[in-house]
């Protein structure tokens, strides 16, 4: 079922690509199923099969880009494809390219995957379990929403430098959201976990367990105070609250924003952007992780990425074209949305090692304060390095001890400074939940986040409360 | 290639009696074709040039009353049957649901003879060259604009001619088109040892009545300059005004709390108020399908139901949620119109806007912040807290006094809608979901 497209025509494809001249091309063709299931309110509601195939074809010269892309896979419209993106780089003359392509293969990075989707009762069971041990946990929980989607990713990509990689990269996810009412009061609840791995994932990483998780956070956030606003410490919660790297200071670190100077980092690797505490990796190379990638969307290696080593800036994740550009290597993170849109340098799995505090000393260090257990979500602005965090599960500190719970709270403040304001590591290092899915450009892509408990001395939180 | 609405209506007829075949008892199919052209400049350089004609077909399934959905961008006849005999057997799978099907039958007859002018004749005339140079012009425009800009993430140009086909098991044939043409600028400005990007774009059907690329290029430097020096503003309660696009991201997340696909699953703090008052009388939020040249006017809407104006909010008060057939079903309603892509979506939604300037709102404002640009998302729909990052300028005696940033916003959105007190008259149709400045007369400001 899954195979690529003939290499004799992918090589007549990139020599056509080439015509008008460019410092190289490449052709991204993917082959995709994503079944899905849904449930609400105990019934599954709907399955869902997609397939995305087609393939894309792009020709770089310098800093710029042509790109067209086909759903039509036969010589003519290929042909068409290379053409369209041939124009970037006019130039007047005709060049006749040769192309020769070895084919390589990708490191075995991912747990096993069948070609075909398992059977749809199983998916249905993961499902109804969820959704009895949701209701089970608590009478105040109403609503339950979930759903489970597994995927198979078949890419092939071929480069005028003479690869032809392909890659066949599984994705599985399961997600509940809870809804929990008192009174008047509502308030929702999100667990989400899977990994590039197959839904046996999930005998492991029960959906009881993930749905009982869900509900605690909706039912904590029934009992909630008012987040308090202003200035005060903040404790970033181990795992999900990796967030906070992947906003503040990852995507700071993007090769395009730095290459084009428009990035608050550009220009100061070696330099001391974090306090001495702080270091971040970002890893494409991590077995079964949301984020790796074997090989990533242009055919080069997910690696280990050394971006900041306590505090010191050490490197960018680059793309092919920004790589080239900068005169260095890609590092594996051109990664794209499917074969419709451009590669971008992108995050993989992005997190931070384990400290030497204990969470129990972190909190206790706080005489009043907040405690933010995980993030719905996050934004950076890039020049400035400004970010906002949607808190999903936080707490007040009153006196070194977690209090009382508190709901609609954010976290806003700038990338850099925060980073300074790291005063201590805990020892719990380590990756959250295999749920988070990153926007850029238009164009989302999985990815993994991590972290251990840490300080931030000083942060605004905005709540309404004014206590 | 000929005209792609005759391709689209033929993929769609073959898909229906494909998916007949596999063992549906009933269906509709979506197809869409859109030919997109995309560039863009930095500095005197062309940096991308993207053209395609991509394809897509959506189905919804049903057998019996068990439903079941396909995607896919591989339109081969192969394609399409082997994955349809791949939903029939899902389906089975699914629970019995008695509100799932298809809209009650609908005359297509005469659906699409309005003219709704959602095609501006010139997207398709202009050169991509002329785009091109356009693109690059406001990169010169923003260089020149003024000395602090240094820097650029680029300028772009792109339109799009999308056609697409709706057919189903009842007699629906429609088959309707839509131009598209957009003009964004990302200016880089120093602040000291600092940057601030500022970003923005503008929308419309067609070149003729969208902002020009000057205009565009020149707002994008303004946005850049504005924020040059901000700092964070104290915690205090105080009026807050939205400037236009900040609205609209207000509104976005109003439109997701009134609509029926939250709503009926209790996602929403909107949820049991039908005909209660939500707002103060200045609050009237509008969804348009028939709006002319609109973004998102469509003759019907993604199930083939023709589209209309809803009032769902009026003087404050709940009149109705926004609905697909599904949803409205659910909540005992009948559909508004608003199916889109398989769920519910906004037509042109809008709040009703008022008179005056945004500087009338500014001038009137003792003490209080102009927001300029929100960051953050909502998760809070069930609750309806309202907290956002947001960037924008300290007005004091009624004048702007300097820019402020790192701070947030906060409150519900039932207090923001009750505390409403002045709506500008400044309101452009250059989204789907757009809005006049508007200003709330308490929210919490965290800062220092």
């Amino acid at each position: 079922m899954l195979t690529g497209l003939d290499p004799a025509l992918l090589t007549r494809v990139l020599s056509r690509a080439l015509r008008r001249g460019g410092d190289f091309a490449d052709v991204f063709f993917e082959n995709r199923l994503t079944q899905t299931f849904r449930l609400q309110d105990g019934q599954i509601r709907e399955a869902s099969s997609t397939v995305l195939r087609g393939a894309g074809v792009r020709v770089v010269l310098g800093q710029r880009a042509g790109y067209a892309y086909s759903d039509d896979l036969d010589e003519a419209a290929l042909f068409r494809a290379a053409e369209a993106a041939s124009l970037i780089a006019r130039d007047g003359r005709e060049h006749d390219v040769a192309v020769e392509l070895a084919s390589a293969s990708a490191p075995a990075l991912y747990e096993a995957h069948a070609d075909e989707p398992a059977d749809s009762a199983r998916y249905v069971d993961l499902l109804a379990r969820a959704d009895v041990a949701a209701r089970a946990f608590d009478p105040r929980v109403v609503s339950v929403n979930a759903f489970v989607t597994d995927e198979l990713q078949y890419v092939q990509i071929a480069s005028s430098d003479g690869r032809v990689v392909t890659d066949r990269r599984p994705l599985v996810a399961l997600g509940v959201q809870v809804v929990a009412r008192d009174g008047a009061q509502r308030e929702n609840g999100y667990l989400g976990d899977g990994g590039r791995t197959s839904i046996d994932v999930y005998d492991v990483k029960t959906p009881e367990s993930i749905a009982r998780e869900s509900a605690r956070i909706a039912t904590t956030k029934l009992g909630a105070r008012e987040a308090p606003a202003g200035e005060m410490p903040v404790v970033i919660g181990a795992g999900g609250g990796g967030v906070l790297l992947h906003e503040a200071v990852g995507h700071g670190l993007e090769a395009d924003f730095n290459r084009k100077g428009t990035s608050l980092y550009s220009g100061r690797v070696g330099e001391r952007v974090a306090s001495d505490l702080v270091t971040i990796y970002d890893d494409g190379d991590l077995p079964g992780e949301r984020g790796t990638v074997a090989v990533d969307d242009e055919g080069t290696p997910g690696q280990h990425k050394v971006l900041v080593e306590n505090g010191i800036l050490r490197g960018y994740m680059q793309d092919r074209l920004n790589a080239r550009l900068m005169g260095v290597a890609s590092t594996g993170s051109g990664r794209r949305e499917s074969f419709r849109v451009l590669p971008q340098p992108r995050m993989c799995n992005t997190y931070m090692p384990a400290g030497e505090s204990t969470a129990e000393e972190i909190v206790a260090s706080i005489e009043r304060g907040l405690y933010a257990t995980s993030f719905s979500g996050g934004q950076v602005e890039i020049s400035k390095g400004d970010f906002v965090f949607m808190i999903a599960e936080g707490y007040l500190i009153e006196g070194g001890k977690i209090t009382a719970p508190v709901r609609g709270a954010t976290l806003v403040g700038n990338g850099p400074d925060a980073m300074t304001k790291v005063t201590m590591v805990g020892s719990d290092g380590r990756l959250a939940n295999r749920s988070y899915t990153c926007g850029k450009g238009g164009q989302r892509v999985p990815v993994g986040v991590g972290i251990p408990t840490v300080k931030l001395a000083s942060c605004t939180v905005g709540g309404t409360g004014r206590g | 290639m000929g005209d792609p609405r005759d391709e689209a209506f033929a993929l769609a007829e073959v898909a229906i009696a494909l998916i007949a075949e596999a063992g549906a008892s009933d269906a509709d199919a979506t197809v869409t074709i859109a030919d997109r052209f995309a560039c863009e400049a930095r500095d005197d350089e062309v940096t991308k040039l993207e053209r395609s004609r991509g394809r897509g077909l959506h189905v919804r399934a049903f057998v019996g009353n068990r439903r079941s959905t396909l995607s896919t961008s591989d339109l081969s006849r192969e394609g399409i049957a082997e994955l349809a005999k791949r939903v029939v057997a899902a389906a089975a799978f699914v629970g019995e649901d008695s509100h799932a099907g298809l809209p009650d039958a609908v005359d297509s007859d005469g659906v699409c003879d309005h003219d709704l002018f959602t095609v501006s004749p010139d997207v398709a005339e202009r050169a991509d060259e002329d785009k091109i140079d356009e693109a690059l012009a406001m990169e010169r425009a923003i260089r020149e604009a003024d000395v602090r800009i240094a820097n650029s993430d680029g300028s772009r140009v792109r339109d799009a001619l999308v056609s697409w086909a709706l057919v189903n098991t009842r007699g629906f044939r429609g088959v309707t088109q839509g131009s598209q043409v957009s003009r964004a600028a990302a200016p880089v400005a120093l602040d000291g040892e600092s940057k601030r990007i500022g970003h923005y774009g503008t929308a419309a059907r067609g070149w003729e009545n969208a902002e020009s690329a000057e205009a565009v290029a020149l707002h994008a430097v303004h946005r850049a300059l504005a924020l040059v020096g901000a700092r964070k503003p104290a915690t205090m309660r105080v009026p807050v005004i939205f400037e236009r696009d900040a609205a609209a991201a207000v509104l976005d997340d109003l439109f997701a709390a009134l609509s029926a696909a939250n709503v009926a699953i209790g996602n929403s703090w909107l949820a049991d108020r039908a005909g209660e008052r939500v707002g103060n009388e200045r609050v009237t939020i509008v969804d348009d399908g028939r709006l002319r040249g609109g973004l998102g006017t469509s003759p019907f809407d993604g199930e083939g139901v023709p589209t209309r104006e809803t009032v769902a909010i009026r003087n404050g008060m709940l009149e109705t949620y926004l609905s697909d057939t599904y949803w409205g079903r659910r909540l005992g309603m009948a559909s508004t119109g608003n199916a889109s892509g398989g769920g519910v979506g906004a037509n042109n939604l809008y709040l009703v806007p008022g008179t005056g300037t945004l500087d009338d709102l500014v001038s009137t404002t003792e003490r209080g912040v102009l927001v300029l640009d929100t960051i953050g998302f909502a998760t809070e729909y069930a609750s309806g807290v309202y907290s956002r990052g947001a960037r924008g300028i300290y007005i004091e005696d009624g004048a702007p006094r300097y820019a402020v940033d790192e701070f947030t916003i906060a409150s519900t959105f039932e207090e923001m809608l009750r505390n409403v007190d002045g709506i500008a008259g400044d309101l452009r149709f250059d989204g789907t979901i757009v809005s006049p400045s508007f200003r709330v007369a308490e929210m919490t400001v965290s800062g220092t």
